[in-house]
């Protein structure tokens, strides 16, 4: 039981919800970029959010099935099509032994995820099935997918024939709504930004740059300056991090971002909006908008209760099938 | 020797009888314990003292920490917390107490100074050797020697997996970053940036005065533990000729 990769796509990697415990030695976190799209793909495809999944960009890879299989594909919408027939996101899907599945077009979004029923056979590295790129450990070999690469899955499949689950689209429109601001939360250096760079930073739209990866989001906008010229010593920063460069434009750290830096660190997107933010394609627009903490938190726990009640639905299908 | 222990002992109790640490909020999952913007051994053991601490007594909910020069990141789990406390006004504001209670608690008494020293053999033919010794009119002997006279302290880990900020270098050598950073920089290769030094583990742009490289692997993703040098390690340099180089190489 496998799946063959006939086309590699630009940038597929194994994920999972990331590593952690190895911070203190420079290894961050890495993960799926859009956490909440790569635990839902794995809950509708009766997985835990443990399992790893596959995360590409657009083109993303052709995959073939060498069994049947239950998969979920969940994020960007690029156009999914198994044996050239278009199908639903956001649902599971029973495959055929050696269906192809493709993706055909950029329609919205930036990263897809494809969960397997009972996951993949990948490798895992200090706890954790994601691909670190840099030490080329962790997911399929350490590296971006290729072509050829055969890999073990562990899918034992049935059809479906009683009523399907999906998740609403109201709930995924409520999280992915087309609107530029992104909340943050103000950063151990926001009350050294200049006044006018302070009120630029959250009324002027800034633009997601080509120069932006996994690694992170680079801006382009109006400069922003800090009051004073600091020399900063290197301090811990984390996923969302808003980094002040020296060029006077902003970085958002993101999934593989460096565990520490030296730059001021201005602002943190807040973890319920980093879903949102992992969807936004080069050229996007955003603005920040700042939050208390106790609103971000807020945010962090109904996103994991939309996610809890997705599990329980999920579970509760799984079984009855 | 006796001067410099009693200017020693001024210097930490000064610094600490002055020094308060804050508290900020990094994300809503991680709070930035901080001493500030200082480079200071004693300063960067008591953020290695709190780290410590954490990891042999935590708090539920408690994900990891991450020292660097004068702060600590903790990074927790707000929603296992918020369950176990659904009282707590924030998980920020509960994880705070608990840490500024650590904090209080920390011996500072211990210190890395008793731990031993690793040495690291390096092979001192880096590609800007000869630029650091002439911008400090030195010889190239003379950079070596003031390289490997000294025991580092290693302040903390980060930039790559296993890469050591280690220091401080002797005034003579203090050199700063090029002004270009190199596209790439070997694994193994040993430089300098301002007052620090620091081994790169594996190939990576970088921007540091390269002096020399060392034959030791830095970061084995095969071992269990795969860092060779870690933030609070005391590490000395000596170095060691081609053929002993060639001898001792693991790359």
């Amino acid at each position: 039981m496998s799946i063959k990769i006939l086309k590699p796509g630009i940038c597929s990697t194994i994920q999972d919800l990331g590593r952690t415990g190895y911070r203190s030695l420079g290894i961050g976190p890495g993960g799926a970029m859009d956490f909440f799209a790569a635990t839902t793909a794995n809950y509708l495809a009766g997985n835990d959010e443990q399992q790893p999944v596959i995360e590409m960009h657009f083109p993303a890879a052709t995959i073939c099935f060498k069994s049947n299989s239950l998969i979920s594909i969940a994020g960007a919408n690029f156009d999914a099509h198994i044996n050239e027939v278009p199908v639903e996101m956001y649902q599971p899907l029973f495959v055929e032994k050696n269906a192809v599945l493709s993706f055909k077009k950029n329609i919205s979004g930036a990263r897809v995820y494809l969960a397997i029923h009972k996951g993949m056979e990948v490798e895992k590295w200090l706890g954790s099935y994601s691909t670190h790129l840099k030490i080329t450990a962790g997911g399929y070999k350490g590296r971006l997918l290729q072509k050829d690469d055969i890999i073990s899955i562990n899918t034992i499949a049935y059809e479906f024939n009683r009523k399907k689950i999906k998740i609403s689209p109201a709930v995924l429109e409520t999280l992915y709504k087309k609107q530029s601001a992104m909340r943050c939360i103000a950063g151990p250096q926001w009350h050294l930004l200049h006044a006018d760079s302070e009120k630029r930073m959250l009324q002027s739209a800034l633009t997601i740059s080509n120069q932006s990866d996994r690694m992170g989001y680079r801006l382009t906008g109006e400069n922003c300056y800090l009051q004073t010229t600091v020399e900063l010593i290197s301090a811990p920063v984390t996923v969302g991090t808003v980094q002040l460069l020296p060029d006077g434009q902003l970085i958002i750290l993101m999934a593989d971002h460096q565990t520490t830096g030296g730059y001021p660190n201005i602002a943190t997107v807040i973890a319920a909006d980093l879903p949102r933010l992992s969807q936004l394609p080069v050229n996007s627009q955003l603005h920040f908008q700042l939050v208390s903490l106790q609103h971000a938190e807020e945010m962090l726990l109904s996103i994991h209760q939309l996610l809890s009640e997705i599990k329980t639905g999920c579970q509760n299908f799984y079984e009855k099938h | 020797m006796a001067a410099a222990s009693s200017l020693n002992l001024v210097n930490k109790v000064l610094i600490i009888s002055t020094t308060e640490f804050h508290i900020v909020p990094l994300s809503e999952s991680a709070l930035l314990f901080s001493y500030g913007n200082t480079i200071d051994t004693i300063i960067n053991e008591k953020i290695m003292a709190l780290h410590d601490k954490l990891s042999t007594k935590s708090f539920p909910g408690f994900i990891e920490s991450a020292p660097a020069y004068a702060s600590l990141a903790v990074y927790y789990n707000p929603v296992f917390i918020k369950q176990q406390y659904p009282d707590v006004f924030t998980v920020f504001a509960f994880v705070q107490n608990i840490i500024e209670s650590f904090a209080k608690e920390i011996d500072h008494t211990t210190s890395f100074k008793n731990k031993p020293i690793k040495t690291v053999p390096v092979y001192y033919k880096g590609e800007d050797l000869e630029w650091v010794a002439s911008l400090h009119q030195l010889t190239t002997t003379e950079v070596i020697q003031l390289h490997s006279g000294v025991i580092y302290h290693v302040f903390m880990n980060g930039f790559l997996p296993g890469f050591a900020y280690m220091g401080t270098v002797n005034e003579k050598i203090i050199t700063a970053r090029k002004d270009k950073p190199r596209l790439m920089v070997a694994a193994g290769s040993v430089g300098i940036a301002g007052a620090q030094t620091g081994i790169y583990p594996t190939d990576s742009p970088g921007g540091w005065q390269i002096i020399g490289t060392t034959p030791l692997q830095l970061f084995n993703k095969t071992k269990k533990d795969p860092c060779l040098i870690k933030a609070g390690d005391q590490v000395q340099f000596f170095a060691i000729d081609k053929n002993e180089f060639d001898k001792l190489n693991e790359y």
